[in-house]
């Protein structure tokens, strides 16, 4: 936790350092440096770095262009999200119905935000600008050498070469991950679902809505605080299960395959990955029709009488197995499918950690009397775990956001009958993030989707933090070394 | 001796049930995509009868529905950019992390991981307006930067890798007056080969296996733009999974041998990869 306090706050001190760096600049600066306060470009054009000069200013212009030919357009209206209705207008000189000039609801989310992001990236440039002109007035007064543009060009290669390899990675994340990421975030505090839906409907803020909704039992007609329980519950459940039997798995195969005993270890191994090399989309949707209905897994049982014995226990009441089509049975089903998918992954992990055990150890623990069992436990599994504890968490991480195991295995199968739970449009076997994206995909009900969404990002969150922080100490690095 | 015997053929027995679990719904993929019947075979798990018609049909003989030839070509041709550009990112961000020192890195960082804890397809959402705005759904490059844009984030492998790479030949290259470039250039790359494998491989294999980002961006549009997973998910729709499933079954098939081979190739580095670099095999 220190450790987090410590870097949190040596960010704010970075930023604090840079607005003053920027307040004792624009107070001893020159006249040029003041000047370019207003022209950007006045400070380098007196150094004589005309290029730069020229450049910063074609920056300046192009984003006062942006902002009164594009951003105005759109973010005096962030507040409301627009007012003016679509409608149609019989327009008298071309004699025909013409839309009048109406508010896009999620243009004006979108456009203002990404205007913010604009306007800070230039606040950022526009400060170091002055710093800049502060630091090449210096220089001048002390008689140091400016650089020219040429070498201005080289620095970016060199002691400047992160910029050169960051600048297009970061932008292609700001663009496609944090922008969106962001308009998420806004559209989980409106209205918008199927009733408004952009451009022949308008939203607007609603605050906390959508979060009491979820929480609680907001609504009349349709309880989504009903729905949420079920399905975050399910989702740790499978989480908790999806992560610990295929984990737990890998390491007993790995160590049965990599026992002196086994022959062939190698002709084993591959004949478990060659199950991972199919991609998921055609294997899970293959054991789907395998497991359906009336598949050949239910043939097989009727056959050996297994479904009737079932039918005579009363644990099913109907004339095949519903493996992927009922509750409980589709629950239970998919954790062992997943098994099916996920163990031999760890298998190959859990080998190559395995192997490079420190001999030492292993040698050192059987001199002193060691049996294979106390071995096994106090210094395989301690290795492994301290090995493989980050990628455990990021595995659990990823189980929550497991959407291909559950979408290709109940999708069009799975049909809840729990009324309340479809009035949510949830199922009994949805993840979070399933149940997400089927609220996205069919019920275009983008506000509970986000919702949704920031809820599970933060049980990931809360999670990753307290998992890291509790029982992967940074301390423990050295252990192995 | 007698019951280390027991023992040893216990455990090869254990193995062998094992495996043949594992291999049945790889085996049954195999086996249907041979039948002459083209429904799902409920009743037996072997095919009465045995053609290579699905082969034929789907390689040659496309329809409406089966465009096997174009998806593949599609999702080769999405693959092989998206691959490009999500390596480069890779490694350039994995390189400034890793090997330089400058004041935003522990932000950045920071930033990072806690971006990587949002689903991914929640931002699918906004990005999915983003691109239409810039009319670029039911387009491959719309893919092709879905896929690769934000794969800056996925850095963190590569990291572990370039952590391990000795401090001290890059302050030699540095005496030798060598620029931080001609350094990334000539120096790190050139011991990296592992990772570069490792990230080439994974990022060209990512289009093949996903199948939300492509069906998100592409379901609108024409089937003879699609890609495999889209392709293939759509041959089992209710109406057409009686006339298709054995074409699907070959298509799997067909899909699978390329990835295999790359992933047999890669298997070594993931493992690696995983351990975050600190297993050294």
């Amino acid at each position: 936790m220190d450790k987090v306090k410590g870097q949190t706050g040596s960010f704010f001190g970075a930023i604090g350092g840079f607005f003053k760096e920027f307040g004792t600049a624009v107070a001893n600066g020159d006249i040029f440096v003041k000047l370019s306060l207003i022209w950007m470009g006045a400070g380098y054009c007196r150094r004589k770095q005309f290029i730069k000069s020229i450049l910063i200013t074609l920056f300046e212009i192009a984003v006062i262009a942006f902002t009164f030919g594009f951003a105005m357009d759109y973010v005096p209206k962030f507040a409301t999200l627009g007012t003016v209705q679509q409608e149609s207008v019989f327009n008298v000189v071309t004699m025909k119905n013409e839309f009048n000039d109406y508010d896009h609801s999620f243009m004006i989310l979108l456009f203002s935000l990404i205007s913010f992001v604009v306007w800070a990236i230039f606040a950022v440039v526009y400060l170091n600008n002055i710093i800049n002109n502060y630091k090449l007035q210096k220089m001048e007064q002390e008689g140091k050498h400016i650089k020219t543009f040429k070498e201005d060009l080289i620095s970016f290669l060199n002691e400047k070469f992160h910029i050169t390899l960051l600048a297009l990675p970061v932008s292609g994340v700001v663009a496609f991950t944090l922008v969106p990421l962001l308009v998420l975030i806004l559209v989980a505090f409106t209205n918008y679902d199927q009733q408004h839906m952009p451009p022949s409907a308008l939203f607007t803020w609603v605050g906390f809505r959508n979060f009491r909704d979820l929480f609680g039992n907001g609504g009349l007609t349709v309880t989504f605080g009903y729905a949420f329980v079920r399905v975050l519950a399910w989702t740790l459940v499978w989480a908790v299960f999806a992560t610990f039997t295929t984990y737990i798995g890998g390491i007993l195969l790995s160590i049965l395959i990599n026992d002196k005993k086994t022959k062939f270890p190698k002709m084993w191994r591959t004949l478990f990955i060659i199950t991972i090399a199919v991609p998921q989309f055609v294997s899970l949707l293959l054991v789907k029709n395998f497991f359906g209905n009336s598949g050949i897994v239910n043939t097989f049982c009727a056959n050996i009488g297994l479904t009737d014995w079932l039918r005579s226990m009363g644990l099913i009441g109907t004339s095949y197995i519903p493996f992927l089509s009922a509750p409980g049975w589709a629950h239970a089903m998919i954790i062992l499918i997943n098994v099916w998918v996920g163990v031999p992954y760890q298998m190959l992990i859990a080998t190559g950690v395995l192997m490079n055990i420190p001999t030492e150890q292993l040698e050192s623990a059987r001199i002193d009397g060691a049996t294979p069992r106390q071995i096994f436990w106090k210094i395989t599994m301690p290795y492994m775990l301290f090995i493989t504890g980050p990628a455990l968490v990021t595995d659990f991480v990823k189980n929550i956001n497991n959407f291909n195991v559950i979408y290709l295995l109940t999708a069009n199968v799975f049909v809840t009958t729990n009324q309340a739970m479809a009035n949510s449009q949830a199922k009994e076997v949805d993840l979070l993030v399933t149940w997400l994206y089927t609220l996205t995909q069919d019920y275009y009900n983008y506000k509970m989707a986000s919702t949704i969404g920031i809820v599970v990002f933060i049980i990931c969150a809360v999670f990753t933090l307290i998992s890291f922080n509790r029982f992967i100490k940074g301390d423990r690095e050295e252990a192995y070394r | 001796m007698n019951k280390r015997f027991v023992n040893i053929v216990l455990r090869h027995l254990l193995l062998a049930f094992l495996a043949f679990i594992w291999l049945i719904p790889i085996v049954w993929l195999l086996v249907t995509s041979f039948s002459a019947y083209t429904g799902i075979n409920t009743s037996t798990f072997f095919p009465q009868e045995w053609s290579l018609q699905n082969y034929k049909n789907l390689l040659f003989s496309a329809d409406s529905v089966a465009q096997f030839p174009n998806w593949f070509k599609n999702t080769f041709i999405v693959a092989c950019c998206s691959c490009v550009i999500s390596s480069a990112f890779v490694l350039m961000v994995a390189y400034a992390t890793s090997c330089m020192r400058f004041k935003m890195r522990k932000p950045l960082m920071n930033m990072a991981v806690i971006m990587n804890l949002f689903p991914g397809f929640l931002s699918m959402i906004a990005v999915y307006f983003i691109l239409r705005t810039l009319n670029l759904t039911n387009n491959h490059w719309g893919l092709v930067l879905v896929y690769s844009a934000s794969s800056g984030l996925g850095y963190l492998i590569a990291k572990g890798f370039l952590d391990t790479v000795p401090v001290s030949l890059r302050e030699a290259a540095y005496l030798d007056g060598a620029s931080e470039a001609k350094i990334f250039w000539s120096v790190v790359l050139p011991m990296s080969q592992p990772i570069i494998v490792y990230t080439v491989i994974s990022s060209f294999l990512a289009p093949w296996m996903d199948f939300i980002f492509a069906k998100m961006i592409l379901n609108a549009g024409v089937s003879s733009q699609w890609t495999v997973a889209i392709g293939l998910f759509n041959m089992l729709d209710r109406s057409l999974i009686n006339t298709y499933f054995t074409q699907f079954c070959a298509g799997g098939v067909l899909v699978s041998i390329p990835i295999s081979v790359l992933f047999v190739i890669m298997q070594k580095f993931y493992v690696e990869g995983v351990t975050g670099g600190s297993v050294k095999g």
